[in-house]
């Protein structure tokens, strides 16, 4: 047989116990306790008297129409916030776009080799893919030639 | 429609700059994080305006909600929780202290229920059982704060609290025990004045 636990609790024991946070295992012997001792049991009643006057504290009413101006305002908000990355996105494309074109101004003779070479890889692309050299004779050297040139 | 979709689509489509899916996550949300603030700061003027910014803090910080790690209303009720603290800090540090407004009528009054069951008797000891409640959980110190509304108001357990705040259970244990004997003899302090 179990022998009985006669020790008293401590308040932060008796506080976990109302709350039900208590291990599993000792809640029945806790309770059994607050139940006989009168010391411990008065603190018990006390927290439960605690909670409730918490449970008369009651979440005050908004109003309706204060509601409504919160959702619009917070509405209005994410709509700018969206606005804002979606002009920040097409800044960042503009920004990149200047600095390309700036950096071909600056150095002609290196973009245009990038752009043939570009321009030679799609066209190869393009002619394996849709058999174009059957069509057009003579793409593919045309385009060896080219390479020959970019790739010394 | 949006209503019927899991919190974790509502999240992506918000993700995706999704106006319906958003407005859907604020409907879902807006009454706990306002109950949230409303525990912390104590004004319901404030708490409304608290949970305004939460929301918008809420879906700039979207992205970096992870499911792994926490559950998305735990997540939310630390975002609402920390920015509600930060408001009480700044108040508290301003001095302003603003005891009993709600109760002396003006534009704060109105969001109170009356009940129409209770006697005008009943009524006022009541308010005056909120107020003496509120008095003795406004001294309450930050980390105890937080912990006594969640556990008492929201209804949190006490695992759920200390992930949200991610410390021991124990340091959760102890700030609500403290926070609870503190009120329990302020209250008994004030019940006991003539």
């Amino acid at each position: 047989m179990r022998r009985r636990e006669t020790r008293h609790y401590t308040e932060e024991e008796i506080l976990l116990h109302v709350l039900e946070e208590d291990n599993a295992e000792v809640r029945p012997p806790v309770a059994e306790h607050l139940d006989e001792c009168g010391a411990c049991g008065a603190v018990r009643r006390e927290y439960l008297e605690l909670m409730a006057l918490l449970r008369q504290w009651e979440l005050p009413a908004v109003p309706a129409a204060r509601w409504s101006a919160a959702r619009a305002a917070v509405m209005d908000r994410f709509r700018e916030d969206q606005e804002w990355l979606q002009r920040k996105g097409l800044a960042r494309w503009l920004h990149q776009a200047e600095r390309i074109w700036n950096y071909a101004l600056s150095n002609p003779l290196p973009t245009v080799g990038y752009v043939a070479a570009a321009l030679a890889f799609a066209s190869e692309r393009t002619i394996t893919l849709f058999r174009l050299d059957e069509a057009l004779p003579g793409t593919a050297e045309v385009l060896d030639i080219l390479r020959q040139i970019l790739g010394g | 429609m949006t209503s019927q979709l899991p919190d974790e689509d509502l999240i992506a489509r918000t993700l995706e700059g999704d106006e319906d899916a958003f407005s859907e996550l604020y409907e879902r949300y807006r009454q706990p994080v306002f109950a949230t603030a409303y525990r912390i700061l104590h004004d319901a003027d404030e708490a409304l305006d608290a949970s305004q910014e939460i929301f918008v803090k809420l879906y700039r910080s979207l992205a970096s909600w992870n499911a792994a790690k926490s559950k998305f209303s735990t997540w939310l009720y630390r975002l609402a929780c920390n920015h509600a603290i930060d408001l009480w800090r700044g108040r508290k540090r301003g001095g302003e202290i603003q005891l009993g407004e709600e109760e002396e009528g003006g534009l704060r009054s109105e969001y109170h229920i009356s009940r129409p069951a209770a006697s005008p008797l009943r009524q006022l000891e009541a308010r005056e059982t909120i107020a003496q409640v509120r008095h003795c959980t406004d001294i309450l110190p930050e980390l105890q704060r937080k912990v006594f509304a969640l556990r008492f108001f929201q209804q949190l357990k006490l695992e759920e609290i200390a992930e949200m705040e991610n410390c021991s259970l124990g340091t959760v244990k102890t700030s609500l025990f403290r926070a609870t004997r503190t009120v329990r003899r302020c209250l008994r302090r004030r019940r006991s004045m003539p």
